[in-house]
């Protein structure tokens, strides 16, 4: 007599713990919900992935073209692995490359009283700049002639700056190929870097300009230990 | 006992009510527009992914293919020049001796009053040592997977950081790089060195010198739309 009164108080608290669990759940879901700076991200994500698309479909349609053409004969590979190595050579730093962008010279503070300044550019200030600069878009750079490469190193050595081995001095130069307004803006932004530096007495001037021409790497390439991966 | 009885029913029937209320509470939630929205375009954004993996593995074949075809003497030349290159323009995977380096934010609990923007990792801290990986002769580096070019920028978003144009990397940072392993290693751990400086505020760096990494291509496509060959 007493038995089915406990299955059913038994079947009821189930039922009940299952609703509190799913409530719970629901509720931490709203909570960790989709705000609508998530959604602009997706936006955002959405698009830069739609344009890799793009730019990789282009890629492939390339290639293909260049496949069919080698077909051909020996004549024709040979030229298709030209103007397939001059493209690579261009996304490489390999080539020297122009259009607009900015043109940005960093100089430290004179020295007023003759001994050293109490702030000279540092290689961190440096890496920020070209950092700030690639974000902004660049798509190409260069400081004091030397092109900006995958592997370049902006490093301090002594009194001067070392960027691919080659050693620098003030004042820097840096060369930038991209849209000139936003490359400058990017730098120029209120509480930016270069308010930063212009409050510790570094001049940086920036300025846009409709062609300049971002040098080719010169140095030598030597790959000691990458190799391209096998594949299977 | 019958007084019990009504009480079951009356907990039976609350039960009731509150179930069929919870089960559309959820579905009004789920069909929001905000949340629709949101799932549609994540939902779309993976697919694109999907096809965008697709179409980064094509375009390796194709490269395969168009090395693969006949070529006369002057050709190997050629081939070896584009080799370089495309080492250099990080569009093909590359394999070699070299380090992987781990950074992850700070394991110190912070005192009541201490500014715990000091404890994480920024921006600057994974350029800081980037740089010196590439002062020590690295060939080719990639962060969580995603490989540096020379346009590759590094910005913090709150707790993640974004590189490659929105490609966006959450902590713990693996970075891997082709190179000497010795030298690497050495240009991290450094007396006076980045790892010192980033370790006194307790951010954890690890470097493991690994005999056989793997760096992948660029994932994406290399467009230009401002620079153009000069000359």
């Amino acid at each position: 007599m007493k038995k089915p009164i406990y299955f059913s108080i038994a079947a009821v608290s189930l039922v009940f713990g299952l609703l509190i669990a799913f409530q719970f759940r629901t509720t931490s879901s709203i909570a960790g919900g989709v705000p609508v700076d998530r959604f602009q991200e997706l936006t955002i994500e959405k698009k830069q992935v739609e344009l890799d698309n793009a730019h990789l479909e282009q890629e492939a349609a390339d290639l293909a073209a260049k496949i069919e053409e080698a077909k051909k004969g020996r004549s024709q590979a040979s030229e298709v692995l030209e103007s397939e190595l001059s493209k690579i050579r261009m996304y490489a730093g390999l080539t020297p490359l122009s259009g607009p962008g900015v043109e940005v010279i960093m100089e430290n503070p004179p020295d007023k009283n003759g001994g050293a300044s109490f702030y000279s550019i540092r290689d961190e200030d440096i890496l920020k700049v070209i950092n700030d600069l690639r974000g902004a878009g660049a798509e190409a750079m260069s400081i004091n002639g030397q092109r900006i490469l995958a592997t370049s190193e902006i490093r301090l050595a002594g009194n001067h700056i070392n960027v691919n081995l080659v050693r620098l001095s003030p004042p820097y130069h840096i060369l930038a190929i991209g849209n000139p307004g936003t490359l400058k803006s990017s730098l120029e932004i209120k509480g930016g870097f270069v308010e930063y530096l212009s409050a510790n007495g570094i001049t940086v001037a920036v300025q846009q300009r409709e062609k300049i021409e971002v040098p080719a790497y010169n140095g030598s390439l030597k790959f000691d230990y990458a190799k391209a991966a096998q594949r299977g | 006992m019958k007084g019990f009885q009504w009480a079951l029913a009356l907990v039976g029937l609350v039960l009731g009510i509150m179930l069929a209320f919870q089960f559309r509470v959820t579905r009004e939630i789920n069909k929001t527009e905000p949340v629709q929205r949101a799932q549609r375009m994540s939902a779309e954004v993976s697919q694109l992914k999907k096809e965008r993996d697709y179409l980064q593995a094509s375009v390796s074949e194709l490269r395969a293919t168009l090395d693969q075809l006949p070529a006369g003497p002057r050709d190997t030349e050629l081939k070896e020049e584009l080799e370089m290159a495309r080492i250099l323009a990080g569009v093909t995977e590359l394999s070699g001796p070299g380090v992987e380096v781990t950074l992850n934010d700070s394991n110190i609990t912070l005192k009541p009053g201490e500014n715990p923007n000091l404890y994480v990792l920024h921006d600057e801290d994974v350029l800081r040592v980037l740089n010196e990986i590439r002062a020590a002769g690295a060939e080719a580096i990639s962060i969580n997977g995603q490989r540096l070019l020379a346009s590759t920028e590094i910005r913090c978003t709150g707790p993640t950081i974004v590189l490659n144009k929105n490609k966006r990397l959450a902590p713990p940072y693996v970075i891997t790089a082709i190179g000497n392993p010795d030298t690497l290693e050495g240009s991290i751990k450094m007396k006076g060195g980045v790892a010192e400086t980033l370790q006194f505020w307790g951010i954890q760096v690890g470097v493991k010198k690994i005999p056989q990494v793997t760096v992948p291509p660029y994932s994406g496509g290399i467009s230009f739309d401002y620079a153009k060959a000069a000359g």
